[in-house]
């Protein structure tokens, strides 16, 4: 077999690693040959696919905290429970996401839907 | 000469309309949910999706156009409406919205690939990959929950009888890559998956047929 020098192989890996922890805080973007780096970015990674699914999770508790904090105000006695049950009464499809936005940004629609929906 | 408000901060548009300042944070709205794309899918029925190909399509409004009355009577001619901005004098509204015509104040809750979006017209929006649209596809969404304009609410129960909501497929793409990581420690085993989601971008040309459906007039907040 001919001689092969391993040319620039281990240092494209390591630069992709090094850009990865790049923003990274103190050693743990700086050590690569004690391996932080590389447990870094394993940490990194997992987490991020374990976040992946509680996105899903925190958001839906933060729509439902926007959309309490709104319904609250419209009346007495008035939460989320109620509004919740009223809209599936009511056969309405719009999501938590949809109502919480609309919250935000143009009140007078929430007020509507919700005075429609308690007919 | 497409026409729209690419960026999701268009605010240098409210600076000319007054009646602007829901919209323009309804399109910031509009902007955030269309790339929040975590509603899990909680439709009861499946999202149902025609595709029309007129001979005659639906051109987005060019900015060289007359000017014609602002706030449209009739909906139904609402892609055509063009309004030229007066010119003013204002420092602060510097910015090229000179020719940009008033957009109709509406929005609708649509829903495509079991998520449900805010839609205007003349924004795009990024959805699931329609399987069988090409680009520059009229598209027809048929499933309105709610359809919502300066003075009155239409809340679909749950959709808007023959509400439609006009769009023209402008790409079909791939999301950015996300890097799919998994690990047990311990176990030597590592998994580095790379995936990238396909989806459709479909701009929004208009939003017909929602008027006889009954009403709600907005409550003064």
């Amino acid at each position: 077999m001919t001689r092969i020098k391993r040319g620039y192989i281990a240092r494209r890996r390591r630069t992709k690693l090094r850009l990865f922890a790049s923003s990274f805080q103190g050693a743990h973007s700086r050590l690569m040959r004690e391996r932080t780096m590389t447990q870094q970015r394993i940490r990194a990674l997992v987490s991020a696919r374990r976040d992946k699914k509680k996105r899903k999770r925190d958001f839906r508790r933060l729509w439902i905290t926007r959309i309490n904090a709104v319904i609250h105000e419209t009346e007495v006695f008035y939460s989320y429970n109620r509004f919740i049950h009223n809209l599936y009464k009511k056969q309405l499809l719009l999501n938590r996401k949809i109502l919480a936005q609309i919250a935000l940004l143009n009140r007078s629609c929430l007020y509507t839907i919700s005075n429609e929906i308690k007919k | 000469l497409l026409l729209s408000s690419d960026s999701p901060l268009s605010l240098e548009l409210s600076a000319k309309n007054n009646m602007a300042s829901p919209s323009a944070t309804l399109s910031l709205c509009s902007a955030f949910s269309a790339h929040c794309s975590v509603a899990p899918p909680r439709s009861l029925s499946k999202p149902s999706l025609s595709l029309a190909r007129p001979a005659i399509g639906f051109l987005s409004t060019s900015a060289a156009s007359t000017s014609r009355p602002a706030f449209p009577a009739a909906p139904k001619f609402a892609e055509s409406a063009v309004v030229a901005e007066p010119e003013t004098t204002d420092i602060e509204a510097v910015v090229v919205s000179e020719d940009k015509p008033k957009r109709e104040e509406i929005f609708a809750v649509v829903m495509v690939g079991g998520r449900q979006y805010i839609v205007f017209p003349g924004r795009y929006l990024y959805t699931q990959r329609l399987k069988d649209a090409n680009v520059d596809d009229q598209i027809v969404l048929n499933k309105v929950l709610l359809v919502g304009t300066k003075t009155h609410t239409y809340i679909g129960k749950p959709v808007v009888t023959n509400a439609t909501v006009h769009a023209v497929v402008e790409n079909q793409g791939l999301n950015d890559k996300v890097v799919v990581f998994k690990y047990k420690p311990k176990k030597k085993y590592r998994r580095n998956i790379g995936h990238r989601q396909p989806n459709t971008r479909i701009r929004i040309t208009g939003i017909t047929g929602y008027e006889e459906y009954p009403a709600s007039p907005n409550v003064a907040v």
